[in-house]
């Protein structure tokens, strides 16, 4: 999305809507080779984890809310720091909202801005996860993009 | 935490866990983390587009975690091999605690993962709480912290986890 003008304080990001599937659930945890059985064998979850059903691992989320802050972002948002409350499981069945508010912008430069997002993670009433992230952004459209900052430049 | 065996008392503060090399970073297994949760992020797909910001496509930096996890099977491997997070299993087998879930992560991201790096991780035992009640059953929660590294020793980036393991009724 074009950073000109800045994003603005207490905008709310348009909410994501998944249906969550056993499929989605397992595929995010073999591809980040958590084999654990909660996240792909029922019965195991359901009798010895006492869960209610599998349930989508930390990376999965966060995948989730990396994805879903760059399609807002385009490739140039960077994000610097995540960090994910879980206070629910996710479950096949689910249908998962995602909505987010940008709660702060710092202009770091004239050619960077920096944004903080809290994202919620809901599944009907019950709020699932919630999740606070930092991302840096180009202040202009013709700002260079945060990815070129080096490591010795890059604080998030 | 005066109930806590020697052992995990010694872990306390100290790097328990160091993993020199489990997976080569490669597009293929990072695509499929993509397809996972519909990213079509082009820093991650599309070479021609990644050029212009990170010089080649990157590994999304959600996945940094999971390059610190062996693949299932291999020649040769021996009994679990290193499992993801192996200090949460160490902990948890110390503890007699056969059940755990991630309740909190934080992540700091520093520079990106191109396909080819080989991530060093070391993981360090902050804190252990005291055995409770939860509503999954009698358990307790721990706080690791976790180094990722380049094999060239560039720091990628450093991760809070907060556990809790617990054996059912």
């Amino acid at each position: 999305m074009p950073m000109n003008p800045l994003p603005v304080v207490n905008t709310r990001l348009p909410e994501l809507r998944v249906v969550v599937t056993t499929k989605a659930i397992i595929m995010g945890a073999i591809a980040s080779r958590d084999w654990q059985p909660l996240h792909h064998d029922y019965p195991w979850s359901t009798s010895t984890g006492g869960l209610p059903n599998i349930v989508m691992n930390y990376y999965t989320q966060a995948g989730w809310i990396s994805r879903y802050l760059t399609d807002w972002s385009g490739p140039q948002g960077r994000i610097a720091r995540l960090k994910l409350s879980m206070r629910s499981s996710i479950c096949p069945g689910d249908e998962l909202v995602i909505s987010g508010v940008i709660d702060s912008l710092e202009q770091e430069s004239a050619e960077r801005c920096w944004v903080k997002v809290s994202i919620e993670m809901a599944v009907g009433e019950r709020i699932a996860t919630t999740s606070q992230v930092r991302m840096a952004l180009p202040a202009t459209d013709s700002a260079p993009s945060p990815w070129s900052i080096t490591a010795a430049d890059w604080r998030p | 935490m005066s109930d806590l065996p020697d052992l995990v008392k010694n872990w306390i503060g100290k790097t328990v866990v160091k993993v020199d090399h489990t997976v080569t970073v490669e597009r293929g297994l990072w695509l499929t983390f993509c397809a996972a949760v519909q990213d079509g992020n082009p820093l991650y797909w599309e070479d021609a587009i990644a050029q212009e910001h990170t010089g080649r496509v990157i590994a999304p930096p959600a996945l940094l975690a999971g390059w610190g996890s062996e693949l299932d099977w291999y020649p040769g491997k021996q009994g679990h091999g290193v499992r993801p997070l192996e200090l949460h299993f160490m902990l948890k087998e110390a503890l007699g605690l056969p059940n755990g879930i991630t309740i909190g992560v934080e992540l700091e991201f520093h520079e990106p993962v191109h396909a080819g790096d080989k991530v060093q991780v070391e993981q360090m035992l902050r804190a252990v709480g005291d055995e409770k009640p939860t509503r999954l059953g009698i358990g307790r929660k721990w706080t690791i912290d976790v180094v990722y590294r380049r094999q060239d020793q560039v720091l990628l980036g450093l991760q809070t986890l907060e556990m809790l393991a617990y054996r059912t009724p």
